[in-house]
C-alpha cells in the first residue's frame, strides 16, 4: 500500500473516530435528557470555520502550517464529516424560518458543490492530459489566432498553387467561421466532439473533388481542425474547473456568515440555559 | 503600473572583482611566473586584456598552517596555483565532523512572513540596477567566497588515518570541479604558511580559450589528478592495496568524449522527433567489438544501448562511478578469447571515461575480489544480454521489469533530462491547472513566477520549465561575472542578482529553456534602462528552490493535489514509482 493511500486511510479513520465520538456523546446527552443542539452546533460551526481556513492557507505562499495537500486532505475529510454532523445537529427534519432555510440551502449548495468539485478534480485532469498538447488557459486566445493564421496561410497557398477554388469555397463557407470565432457558450459548458467530427467528415467528403495541391492543403486543415478542437476542449474543462472553484468559494462565505448569525441568534434567544448548551 | 524609466549605466563585467585588493604590482608579479610568463598578451582582445583577467578574476590568498582551501563535497569553480609553500590533499573520505560542514539555515517563519507582507506591488523590483542592487524577495546571493580561518578539526588524527598527497609551488589543483562542474573530490588545506593564486572559472575559461599554454597545462593536470582520485573512489577498486591500485592507475587509460560545452550543439526540439540522432552522440565503445577493457564513467553521463532493427534501444544510462563491459571482459579472460561487447556506450554530453585493460584487471583487480562481488558486478549488466532486449521490446517492459519504465528512460535520456537533480515534475492526471503553484512561486519571487507550467511530456508526466539544478549546470559556463553559481554546501544553482549584468549567456546556454531574462523596476515601479541604448536592463531569473524559505519549494507546498514534486531525474526508478503511484 502506498504512503499516500496509507495517509488517506489514517486520516479517514481519525475523522470517522471523531464523528463517532461526537455521535456517541450526543446520544448519551439525549438519553440523559440533556440538550444537544449547542454541542453539535458548535462542532458543526467549528467544522465550517476549519473548511474556510483552507482558503486562507492558500493565500500564504510560505506557510508555517503544512503543505496545501495536507490541508486539502483535512478539507475533504472535514467536508464529508460536515454532513453527519448536520444530521446530528438537525436530525431528519426540514428547516423552518427564513434564516434556517437559508442556512440549510447554503449548506446543501456548498456541500453538493464540494462533492461535485471532488469528482471533477479527480476526473477532469485525466481527460485534459489525454487530449493533445498541454495548453495554458491564458494562451488560448493566442493559440486560436495562430491556428487561424496557419489555416489561412495553408488555404491561400493551396489555392495559389492549384488555381482551383473548390477547397477555397469550402473553407470560406465552413471552416473560416469555425477558425475565426470562439466556441459557443454551450460548447464551453458541455464540450462535444460533434462539430469537429462534422467538419472533418465534410472535409473528407470534399477531398474527392480536390486537386493534388488542394489535397495537400486539406491535410493541413485536417490537422488544424483537430488542434483547434483540442484547444477548445482544454479551455472548456479548465474554465469549468476554475468556475467551479469560484462558485464553491462564493457559497462558503455566505454559509459561514449565515451559520454564525444562526448560532448568535440561537444564543440570544435561548434564555438563561444558553450558556449551558440548551439551544438552538 | 508606472511606465516611467530611470536611465543608468549598464552593469559591466568586473564591476565586482573577485578581490578588490588586487593591485597592478600583484599582476606584474604573476606575469613573471610560470605559466603566465609564457602567455602572449597580444592573444587577448582589447576588451578582455590578460591583465584585466588576472586583476579581476584572480586573487592571492595567504593561508595559515592547516587552513582549509576546499572540502570534499563542496561545490566550487575556482582553480588554484600554489605560489609559495605546500598544499596537502586528503585523498580519503573524511568524517563530516572533521570537515565542519554546515548547511545554510533558512529564514525563520516570522521573517519570511514579514518579507512577503512588505514586498513591492511591482514585479522584479531592484533597489539599484548595479552591484549594490538586489531583488526585494530574492534569496541571499551565492558567492564562491573563501572561508577564512576554517581549519581541519583534529589535524594530527586526520593525517595519521588518511592517504594524503603534497603539492608544491607551481602546481595547479582544483581544476576537476572547475572544468566538470562537479563537487570537489578531495579536501585540500595548507601545509604550513602558503600563498595561493585563486582563479575563478570565468578567468580560467578565458585563459583556456585564448592560450594553448594554459589549456594544455590545465587539461594535463586534470587527466593526471582525476585518474588517481577516481580509481580510489570506485567501489570495486577501493579495497585494493596501494601498490595494486598504482599498477591499475599506470595501466589505465583516461579519455574524454564529447565537449565541456555540449549544450551548444544540443537541440531539445530536434530530440523530440525520432531519428538517427543517437548516432551523433560520440561513440565510446561499439556493440560487437572485442571486450578488452572495463570502462568506468568518471564524470558525465553515457548511454548504454543495443541496436534493434534500424534503431537503438537504451538499456541504461551510466553515471559517475558506474562500470561497463565487466561481464564480457571477465568472460574474455576466462575463455581465453575475445568476447564481443553486448552493448554500445555513447557519451551523452560530456563524459570522462577510465578504461582498465583486461590484463590489468586479471593481474591486479580480480585476485582481490570475492565471488559475491564478481557476481554483483556481472548482475549489474545482465540486462544487456541479447535475449532480454528482444523480450523487452516485445513485452514493453524494461530492464528492471517495471512496465513502461523503458519508455520513460528513453524520454529522460533523449532530452538529457537525466541531468536534473531537482526537476519540477507535474502529474497531469492530477493537476487541476489551478495555478496555485505559479501564484505561490510569484509571491516569493518578486511577483514573477520563476517557472513556466509547460514542458516536455511523457504521458501524464510533465517536466516543467523550471531550473533542474543540474548535475552538469552548463548555464554556468559562459557567465562573464560568475553571477550564476552553485551554493557551496547544497549544490543549488542560484543567481547572484547584484553581479548579474543581464547578458543572457546563462539563458541561452540552458538546454532546457529554464532561465528567463526579466526587465527590472525601481521600487516605484519605473523601468531601469540603459542610459546608452535606452533599452530596459535585464536580469536572469530562475528557480532557486526557495532555498532560503523554511519548508522548501513554495510550488510543491502549494499544490493541493500532490500533483507537483521536485524529483531527481537521474533516479529513473524513483521517477517511475512517483509516476505510477496509486
Amino acid at each position: 500500500m502506498s504512503i499516500l493511500r496509507r495517509r488517506w486511510l489514517r486520516s479517514a479513520a481519525i475523522a470517522s473516530a471523531v464523528v463517532g465520538a461526537i455521535a456517541a456523546e450526543t446520544a448519551r446527552r439525549r438519553d440523559a435528557l440533556e440538550p444537544t443542539a449547542a454541542f453539535t452546533g458548535w462542532w458543526l460551526l467549528g467544522t465550517l470555520a476549519f473548511l474556510m481556513l483552507f482558503q486562507l492557507r492558500k493565500k500564504i505562499a510560505a506557510p508555517p502550517a503544512g503543505s496545501a495537500s495536507l490541508w486539502m486532505r483535512g478539507h475533504l475529510l472535514a467536508g464529508f464529516a460536515a454532513l453527519p454532523l448536520l444530521l446530528l445537529h438537525a436530525p431528519w427534519r426540514l428547516p423552518n424560518g427564513a434564516l434556517e432555510i437559508a442556512v440549510a440551502a447554503l449548506f446543501a449548495a456548498a456541500w453538493c458543490s464540494g462533492v461535485l468539485g471532488f469528482y471533477w478534480t479527480r476526473t477532469l485532469p485525466r481527460r485534459l492530459s489525454s487530449v493533445g498538447e498541454e495548453v495554458l488557459l491564458e494562451h488560448v486566445p493566442r493559440l486560436r489566432g495562430q491556428i487561424r493564421d496557419r489555416a489561412s496561410a495553408a488555404i491561400l497557398e493551396g489555392v495559389r498553387l492549384s488555381g482551383d477554388a473548390t477547397l477555397g469555397e469550402f473553407y470560406r463557407q465552413r471552416l473560416q467561421p469555425y477558425f475565426d470565432s470562439a466556441p459557443r457558450r454551450t460548447d464551453r459548458l458541455f464540450p462535444s466532439p460533434r462539430l469537429r467530427k462534422t467538419l472533418l467528415a465534410e472535409l473528407t467528403h470534399v477531398a474527392r473533388y480536390l486537386s493534388d495541391q488542394e489535397r495537400s492543403a486539406a491535410e493541413q486543415l485536417f490537422a488544424l481542425v483537430r488542434q483547434r478542437d483540442a484547444v477548445d476542449y482544454h479551455e472548456a474543462l479548465q474554465w469549468r474547473l476554475r468556475a467551479w472553484l469560484v462558485v464553491h468559494l462564493a457559497l462558503t462565505w455566505p454559509l459561514l456568515m449565515a451559520a454564525g448569525l444562526h448560532a448568535w441568534l440561537a444564543y440570544v434567544f435561548a434564555g438563561d440555559g444558553a450558556a449551558g448548551g440548551s439551544l438552538p | 503600473m508606472a511606465d516611467r524609466e530611470v536611465a543608468v549605466a549598464r552593469p559591466r563585467r568586473w564591476a565586482e572583482p573577485l578581490d578588490d585588493r588586487m593591485r597592478d604590482v600583484d599582476v606584474d608579479r604573476l606575469l613573471r611566473l610560470e605559466p603566465f610568463c609564457r602567455i602572449d598578451p597580444a592573444d587577448f582582445p582589447s576588451f578582455l586584456p590578460l591583465r584585466g583577467i588576472l586583476r579581476n578574476d584572480a586573487r592571492i590568498r595567504r593561508l595559515r598552517p592547516g587552513e582549509l582551501i576546499f572540502r570534499e563535497g563542496d561545490y566550487g569553480s575556482s582553480v588554484y596555483l600554489i605560489l609559495h609553500g605546500h598544499v596537502r590533499v586528503v585523498l580519503d573520505r573524511l568524517p563530516p565532523a572533521a570537515l565542519g560542514r554546515e548547511l545554510p539555515r533558512p529564514q525563520g517563519w516570522l521573517a519570511t512572513i514579514a518579507r512577503l507582507a512588505t514586498r513591492s506591488r511591482f514585479p522584479e523590483v531592484r533597489r539599484q540596477a548595479g552591484p549594490n542592487g538586489g531583488s526585494s524577495t530574492a534569496a541571499a546571493p551565492p558567492r564562491d567566497a573563501p572561508r577564512r580561518g576554517l581549519f581541519v578539526a583534529d589535524l594530527p588524527a586526520v593525517l595519521d588515518a588518511s592517504h594524503t598527497a603534497v603539492l608544491s609551488a607551481g602546481e595547479f589543483f582544483g581544476e576537476s570541479a572547475a572544468l566538470t562542474r562537479t563537487p570537489r573530490a578531495v579536501t585540500a588545506y595548507s601545509d604550513g604558511e602558503t600563498t595561493l593564486l585563486e582563479l575563478r572559472w570565468q578567468g580560467l575559461r578565458d585563459l583556456m580559450q585564448r592560450t594553448r599554454v594554459i589549456r594544455d597545462h590545465v587539461e594535463a593536470v586534470y587527466r593526471r589528478n582525476s585518474l588517481t582520485v577516481h580509481l580510489r573512489e570506485t567501489p570495486f577498486l577501493a579495497q585494493l592495496p596501494p601498490e595494486a591500485l598504482q599498477e591499475v592507475a599506470d595501466a589505465a587509460d583516461f579519455q574524454a568524449y564529447g565537449r565541456f560545452d555540449w549544450h551548444e550543439s544540443f537541440d531539445p526540439r530536434a530530440r523530440s522527433r525520432s531519428g538517427g540522432w543517437i548516432e551523433d552522440e560520440p561513440l565510446i565503445v561499439e556493440e560487437g567489438g572485442a571486450a578488452d577493457a572495463v570502462l568506468l564513467v568518471r564524470s558525465g553521463f553515457a548511454r548504454l544501448s543495443r541496436r534493434v532493427g534500424n534503431g537503438h534501444y537504451t538499456l541504461a544510462y551510466l553515471g559517475r562511478g558506474e562500470a561497463c563491459g565487466w561481464s564480457e571482459t571477465v568472460a574474455s579472460l576466462e575463455q581465453g578469447r575475445p568476447v564481443p561487447r553486448r552493448a554500445s556506450l555513447r557519451a551523452v554530453g560530456y563524459v570522462d571515461v577510465v578504461s582498465i585493460p583486461a590484463e590489468a584487471l586479471a593481474r591486479h583487480v580480480l585476485p582481490f575480489l570475492g565471488p559475491a562481488e564478481r557476481r554483483s558486478l556481472a548482475d549489474g549488466q545482465a540486462a544487456a544480454s541479447p535475449e532480454s532486449v528482444a523480450a523487452l521490446v516485445a513485452n514493453g517492459t524494461s530492464a528492471a521489469g517495471a512496465p513502461h519504465e523503458q519508455e520513460l528512460l528513453e524520454f529522460l535520456v533523449e532530452r538529457r533530462l537525466i541531468n536534473g537533480r531537482q526537476a519540477m515534475a507535474i502529474d497531469l492526471d492530477r493537476c487541476t491547472r489551478c495555478d496555485d503553484c505559479v501564484v505561490a512561486c510569484a509571491a516569493v519571487h518578486d511577483n514573477n513566477p520563476r517557472f513556466v507550467r509547460q514542458g516536455p511530456r511523457h504521458g501524464p508526466l510533465q517536466i516543467a520549465h523550471a531550473c533542474m539544478h543540474c548535475v552538469d549546470p552548463v548555464c554556468m559556463i559562459g557567465c562573464p561575472t560568475g553571477a550564476i553559481g552553485r551554493d557551496e554546501a547544497t549544490g543549488v544553482v542560484r543567481i547572484n542578482d547584484p553581479t548579474c549584468i543581464g547578458c543572457g549567456s546563462c539563458a541561452t546556454s540552458c538546454p532546457y529553456d529554464n532561465i528567463r531574462m526579466v526587465e527590472i523596476r525601481t521600487p516605484a515601479g519605473e523601468l531601469w534602462i540603459d542610459e546608452a541604448t535606452r533599452q530596459p536592463l535585464l536580469k536572469a531569473a530562475k528557480c532557486d528552490l526557495c532555498a532560503d524559505l523554511p519548508g522548501g519549494p513554495a510550488c510543491q507546498n502549494a499544490c493541493p493535489h500532490d500533483a507537483l514534486v521536485r524529483l531527481d531525474l537521474s533516479r529513473v526508478d524513483r521517477v517511475a514509482a512517483w509516476k505510477h503511484r496509486p
